[in-house]
């Protein structure tokens, strides 16, 4: 039980470090305090522990598949929510000269941010909610569950920091690549799960399994769950699960360009106001 | 010229994938494979299901603890609340052994799909 716990509760805790220490490295950068995050773990624990209790009825909408249509509704409102955040993210550069609308827009950044953190903190919780409520009342299971999803929601913790501390050390122009990069993965990893928990419930049809890399990085060994937290790993994805995944990622980098577009003309402007002086 | 060709692509799409649905829903009806979960067991441990056939599993938890159905060689996932039951699509497969287990209780609740040719 206590190594289970520990397997079950780091995988969900790995992909909510991964994220939520990519958005505090650009919460940094456009000089937003990090407080947010505090609202956006306790907004998410709400959710997760009001998720887990009606998890039972909620399994039984839409003919027994209500489960998979809500956790799929929520992950493309993060992928939603991701493009809507690399928009201001875009179109604000934080290593220039602050401009007047800045602190309007780093208000709808946070905002986003604690929307996309709350949403995947409901979604990874509500499981270990679920898990932790139904060995409570076995005695002999309680310590070694509760010491099991302790070490390994701090192993999770700690790699959120180490992936902090990771690009804070990286160069500025570097940083914001890699962010990206990160941000588009987990992006694509939202909408690859969607589409797979769609066709678990038969709304989606059936498509071609692409590739089976499960001899080569079987996806329950140990970089098998590294990679499915990092970039949605998955041994046999079917076609329509891979087009997501590049849906997702394009979408993510789309928005960045179109931020990048938008900017372009006013920077130019700040620029060669700049250069007068 | 080009910009016409673009417009049409959206349509296309559209229609492929509505033709998709139409002949998705308009198949057989779907069989149906019946799982109980008691004692932290899956109750057939060992199911057979035919070659290239979608499969519906319903699986009925009869424990008062929850229990989550996974398989990686299935790539499916799903947490089944106690005292209830909730249905898993599955296929079409080909044939062959897919392993599943339930992710609270693995030690004891293991079991596997086997694919037959029809």
């Amino acid at each position: 039980m206590f190594l289970n716990s520990v397997v079950l509760v780091l995988q969900e805790a790995l992909e909510a470090a991964l994220l939520i220490s990519v958005l505090l490295v650009f919460s940094k950068h456009y000089q937003i305090k990090p407080r947010w995050v505090l609202v956006a773990i306790g907004l998410g624990t709400l959710g997760a522990l009001i998720f887990a209790l009606n998890m039972a009825s909620v399994s039984e909408w839409f003919d027994y598949v209500g489960q998979e249509v809500i956790n799929a509704l929520i992950q493309l409102s993060i992928l939603f929510l991701l493009v809507l955040l690399v928009l201001p993210l875009s179109i604000n550069n934080p290593f220039k000269k602050p401009r007047a609308n800045m602190l309007k827009s780093n208000f709808w950044i946070m905002a986003f941010m604690v929307l996309i953190v709350s949403l995947a903190i409901t979604r990874e919780g509500s499981e270990i909610f679920i898990y932790i409520g139904g060995v409570i009342n076995q005695p002999s299971y309680v310590q070694p569950t509760l010491a099991g999803s302790g070490i390994g929601a701090g192993i999770g913790i700690s790699a959120g920091v180490l992936i902090y501390y990771g690009l804070l050390g990286l160069p500025r122009n570097k940083v914001t690549v890699i962010g990206l990069c990160l941000l588009s993965l987990v992006g694509g990893n939202m909408a690859s799960q969607a589409v797979l928990l769609l066709t678990q419930a038969d709304w989606l049809p059936y498509s071609q399994i692409l590739w089976d890399s499960g001899s080569q990085i079987p996806e329950n060994s140990v970089i098998g769950h590294l990679l499915y937290a990092l970039v949605g790993y998955e041994a046999t994805p079917s076609l329509f699960q891979f087009s997501g995944y590049l849906f997702g990622v394009s979408m993510i980098l789309i928005f960045w360009l179109l931020g990048k577009l938008i900017s372009a003309p006013s920077t130019m402007a700040l620029d060669a106001e700049n250069t007068s002086y | 010229m080009i910009f016409k060709q673009a417009c049409k692509l959206p349509v296309t799409v559209i229609t492929f994938l509505g033709i998709a649905l139409v002949s998705h829903y308009a198949l057989a009806a779907t069989p149906v494979i019946e799982i109980k979960i008691q004692n932290h067991l899956f109750l057939p441990e060992t199911i057979e299901i035919p070659a290239n056939t979608k499969v519906k599993l319903l699986i009925n938890n009869l424990d008062p603890t929850a229990e989550e159905f996974e398989s990686y060689e299935l790539n499916r996932e799903k947490v089944i609340s106690g005292n209830r039951k909730a249905v898993i699509f599955i296929g079409p497969l080909p044939p062959g052994e897919y392993p599943f287990f339930g992710e609270f209780y693995p030690k004891t609740a293991q079991g596997k799909v086997v694919v037959i040719e029809p």
